[in-house]
């Protein structure tokens, strides 16, 4: 369904992302883990068009084409198929937790005003937030800004949703709700790649799971595979570290 | 209290020319705002010429004393039109070079107070717009915009209130405004009743001044109230 290749990045002479290929089929929920400075936001963003990529070629969503050679409709038609949760929520300010979802709707889909805040209120249930559909960003906690902009992209209905570290912004305590509402999502199907530093959710609720270090995909396989039996040192170092500190 | 009644006369006298002051300040706001916008986007933009014309401009207009500005304007421009473009404006409603001269002026502190709005909101904000499909324009109008008018609002209000000022130096190009008039008035009592005829003048200024403030707060309050509200 989505298809990368040799995706390439840098800043100012830094290779940041140094060819890499990935594929996400339906239903797939895919994790990637590694150190801070790996690449694995860069690659998010990168993938999304929030950056245009030096190098690789996307396939998704009927565009078949280098990333160089994108046009504004393309690049268009890709954030109309993705979804992203980002790590600092980045809610609409000026919009309450409903119109935050229904803005995308409304002015992007051209979805009836009617329509769109009926799909958000049914969004905001799934994430357990039909009580706060009025209250603007200021005035949630930050896992329930969270879980308002997990909504947000989810009522889209997107073919793919990123995440990008949805969890390091907040406090540990809640951490849990936001991890429930995806684990959720992931079990009703939806396609999801997340960036994440949860190993738990790595390895309990994903079904592929992606080791990134220095700008390369340097090892993946299913949960059991990379956790369990990693075959490359790095990726055995890169655990034993982070278990260490759990 | 015979001040106080001198006073309260000169303030009738005076009233019937605010007309001026407030055609001068208000074009002049829109006009300059709408400027500002312009050199704004451009100071932002990705053109390394636009954003160095934009600094250029705003250095030199923000330095430029605003009775040489007006003096400027008044005398040089006819010469330009008739230079350039073979057209004689030497008779134009000399209104016309106040709102001009004030425009410039105004365009210069506004473009920075709007640069700095829009910078004091997160890019995260864009980026979510596009991420929901909305395009560029789409985002800035409906997310950026709003967020960036509020913190401008304050700073804004005080360079209103600054145009309003400088606008009381219409009258050295020959419009009768407020301060001619008033001018004319001590010209009538021969020098006399002087000090009370500029208190007078002063105080119209101070209530306009204070309409304006209160205005702002009014704007600012009901953004706030508004969020209480909806979500009690």
């Amino acid at each position: 369904m989505l298809k990368i290749d040799h995706l390439k990045k840098g800043y100012e002479g830094n290779e940041i992302l140094k060819g890499i290929s990935l594929d996400v089929n339906k239903g797939d929920v895919i994790s990637i883990i590694g150190p801070s400075g790996s690449g694995k936001t860069t690659l998010l963003r990168n993938i999304t068009t929030l950056e245009r990529a030096d190098g690789g070629h996307i396939q998704f969503a009927g565009v078949d084409k280098d990333f160089q050679k994108l046009s504004s409709q393309d690049i268009q038609t890709i954030r109309r198929n993705v979804g992203f949760v980002f790590q600092n929520y980045n809610l609409f300010n000026n919009k309450t937790a409903l119109q935050n979802i229904t803005e995308g709707l409304i002015v992007a889909r051209k979805v009836k005003k009617s329509e769109a805040e009926k799909i958000a209120l049914k969004a905001l249930e799934r994430v357990g937030l039909s009580d706060r559909q009025n209250h603007y960003p200021s005035q949630l906690s930050g896992g329930q800004q969270q879980r308002v902009g997990i909504a947000r992209a989810v009522a889209l209905n997107p073919q793919v949703i990123f995440f990008d570290e949805p969890t390091s912004a907040l406090d540990p305590e809640l951490v849990g709700e936001v991890l429930k509402v995806m684990r959720d999502l992931a079990e009703s199907g939806t396609t999801m790649v997340v960036v994440t530093h949860q190993m738990n959710f790595a390895r309990h609720v994903s079904n592929k799971v992606i080791f990134m270090a220095d700008g390369y995909i340097v090892e993946q396989g299913s949960p059991e595979e990379v956790f369990a039996h990693p075959s490359e040192t790095r990726t055995k170092e890169f655990l034993t570290d982070i278990l260490a500190n759990v | 209290m015979e001040n106080v009644r001198l006073i309260i006369n000169f303030l009738g006298q005076l009233l019937p020319a605010i007309n001026i002051t407030l055609v001068v300040s208000v074009s002049s706001i829109i006009l300059g705002s709408l400027l500002g916008l312009g050199l704004a986007a451009a100071k932002k933009s990705e053109s390394a010429i636009l954003r160095v014309i934009s600094a250029v401009y705003v250095s030199v207009i923000r330095a430029t004393p605003s009775i040489i500005m007006i003096f400027v304007v008044y005398y040089g421009m006819p010469l330009l039109f008739s230079g350039w473009f073979h057209v004689n404006i030497e008779g134009w409603n000399r209104m016309y070079f106040v709102i001009i001269a004030l425009t410039l002026l105004f365009s210069a502190p506004v473009s920075e107070i709007m640069r700095s709005a829009y910078e004091s909101v997160s890019k995260g904000q864009m980026e979510a717009g596009l991420m929901v499909g909305m395009t560029p324009f789409q985002t800035f109008y409906r997310i950026l915009l709003p967020q960036a008018f509020v913190v401008a609002l304050p700073n804004f209000a005080n360079s209103v209130i600054n145009l309003l000022k400088e606008g009381a130096l219409t009258f050295t190009i020959g419009v009768v405004d407020m301060v001619a008039k008033a001018q004319m008035i001590v010209a009538n009592n021969s020098g006399g009743y002087a000090w009370q005829t500029y208190c007078a003048l002063a105080l119209i200024y101070w209530v306009i001044s204070l309409a304006i403030d209160k205005g702002v707060t009014l704007v600012e309050k009901s953004y706030q109230a508004k969020r209480k509200t909806i979500a009690a």
